[in-house]
């Protein structure tokens, strides 16, 4: 599959703090990418890299397979952006914002139509853009991102300040686009949950730093589960089992495994009533998407 | 061309010109009752130079605002709305969007130059001064007056744009509107570092006085040529400082 972006040691210092380091990021052609990090992680200024409105300290990057450097020009007529809060000039109605980027992009007036259709903002397009939502002023930001039917869609934290319809409304159309118009997305944002429900690939990134990135399926196998025992004489049972070659830890009033077979769990079983020791319950605890997120990001931090 | 004429759409709804011209209509009214005045007081001044040297000297105070106003306006849209983003993202170049700019203000600011250019033709044809519209002094009160502009615009962009706080700027536009009135009272070496003297130093006539009555001395053109290079040259590099600057700044 063609790869539609891709850097290579991308990094940004500002003084001595490296704020982006090293990302090697890869996004396949009609994928929804979805760069998932904690506030404060680098997920903006890697996408302001991307599209060159910050120089990169170190590395490079392709998009559409071409250096960016060079072919600025034609990478940025071939992609829609919406990087941060939206853009726009509130003393100017939505459709005048619009008519300014149909201008800028020298594309047909019927795009402009089509656009605000798609973001529902077609009866709202004569208001002053002062006086819209914080979420009418994000669609908006996605219509003028989608005016030129771009083959490339960068999508910075895009349903901050939507309700809970919106958001909605706004993941249906992002997960439409690729089969629509053969767009590959990179949408970047702090929701696991969100990222969950549409992207097909995900990266996760920490301070900086790259700590995961493969397809949505590659990151729920870390889902290794843990099992649970909960015994009458926990202090004996870990004795017991730890002889065995276990090495269960305590958590509140149980032993927790790691990865055990089912086998591997028979046995735990028969040592144990072996020895007189009464089994009250044994659990499988499987950990969800939060969890390896938190994991991979620091679990102390908030999102 | 069409960079300049997006400038002109943004600034739809602002009502800048309506707003300037306004303004630009009190100094000429200003101007004009001040000079009626001193004709009643004593006819012999009933002249061009007169009103021409009038309206120099208020240019000094006016034009320096106005064209903060002017500037500020045309900057801050991009400011308040982060747009810097989206344009830089459609591939709009920064020095190209500068330029663009700065001619947006620049042909803004040469309509209120024209408007007083005829508002002395009218003014002295409805007064009945003896000689007929003296166009050569016309035309070097108005290229002295655009040359003005166009460096004090280059100074202003480059406030305008690289501080976001438009207060800054303003404040520099009526600094130099204090300048510019009180320029004639500086020593001349230190007179000509300041780009707002250059209302009343490019003007076509200046007064003197001899004993203690007043004359007018008109200038020829060729004795402001090295004056106006000196200024073009100053306009020049404070343009190319402001826009390499501002295309430097990272979003």
């Amino acid at each position: 599959m063609n790869q539609i972006v891709t850097t290579q040691n991308l990094s940004k210092r500002y003084g001595s703090k490296y704020c982006v380091k090293d990302i090697n990021l890869s996004v396949s052609e009609g994928d929804i990418f979805g760069f998932l990090g904690p506030n404060g992680a680098g997920k903006s200024t890697t996408l302001k890299m991307i599209l060159g409105l910050i120089r990169p300290t170190d590395g490079n990057v392709k998009v559409f397979g071409k250096d960016f450097e060079g072919n600025r020009q034609l990478i940025l007529s071939q992609t829609g952006s919406l990087i941060e809060s939206p853009s726009y000039y509130a003393h100017l109605s939505g459709l005048e914002n619009m008519r300014i980027v149909q201008r800028l992009r020298d594309i047909p007036e019927k795009n402009v139509s089509e656009a605000l259709k798609i973001v529902r903002l077609e009866n709202q397009k004569d208001k002053k853009v002062g006086q819209y939502s914080l979420g009418m002023k994000q669609r908006l930001g996605i219509a003028m991102a989608l005016l030129s039917i771009p083959k490339l869609l960068i999508l910075d934290e895009p349903t901050n300040g939507l309700d809970p319809a919106g958001i909605g409304e706004i993941r249906e159309l992002i997960k439409s686009l690729p089969k629509r118009y053969g767009m590959t997305v990179l949408i970047s944002s702090h929701l696991l949950s969100e990222i969950e429900q549409i992207a097909t690939s995900v990266g996760i990134i920490n301070d900086g730093n790259m700590m995961f990135q493969g397809n949505m399926d590659e990151l729920k196998n870390k889902s290794h589960p843990n099992i649970i025992i909960k015994t009458r004489n926990n202090l004996l049972a870990k004795e017991l089992l730890s002889d065995k070659g276990f090495s269960p830890f305590y958590r509140e009033d149980s032993l927790v495994f790691g990865n055990l077979t089912d086998e591997q769990v028979i046995q735990v079983n028969r040592s144990l009533t072996a020895a007189n020791i009464d089994v009250l319950r044994i659990e499988e605890n499987k950990k969800n998407l939060e969890s390896i997120f938190l994991e991979i990001t620091g679990k102390g931090r908030s999102l | 061309m069409k960079a300049i004429r997006l400038e002109f759409y943004k600034l739809r709804h602002k009502h800048l010109i309506v707003m300037m011209t306004l303004i630009l209509l009190v100094e000429i009214t200003w101007a004009f009752m001040a000079t009626s005045m001193s004709i009643s007081r004593n006819p012999e001044i009933a002249r061009w130079e007169t009103l021409i040297l009038m309206l120099s000297t208020m240019n000094g105070l006016f034009l320096p605002i106005l064209s903060a106003i002017c500037v500020s306006r045309i900057c801050d849209m991009e400011h308040e709305g982060n747009t810097w983003k989206l344009l830089l993202t459609i591939s709009v170049k920064r020095w190209h969007l500068y330029a663009a700019k700065y001619m947006c203000a620049c042909l803004v600011m040469l309509w209120m130059c024209i408007l007083q250019v005829f508002s002395i033709s009218g003014f002295g044809i409805i007064k009945g001064f003896d000689d007929p519209v003296p166009f050569l002094l016309l035309a070097q009160f108005l290229s002295g007056t655009v040359l003005a502009n166009m460096v004090i615009i280059a100074l202003q962009q480059w406030v305008s744009m690289a501080v976001k706080n438009q207060a800054f700027a303003l404040t520099l536009g009526m600094i130099g509107g204090f300048i510019g009135l009180a320029a004639d009272l500086f020593p001349f070496g230190i007179r000509r570092l300041f780009v707002w003297s250059y209302y009343s130093g490019l003007s076509p006539v200046r007064q003197n006085y001899v004993n203690e009555q007043m004359q007018f001395i008109t200038q020829d053109i060729s004795n402001l040529l090295p004056l106006m290079s000196l200024l073009s040259m100053s306009g020049v590099f404070i343009y190319l400082a402001g826009s390499i600057h501002i295309s430097r700044q990272e979003v």
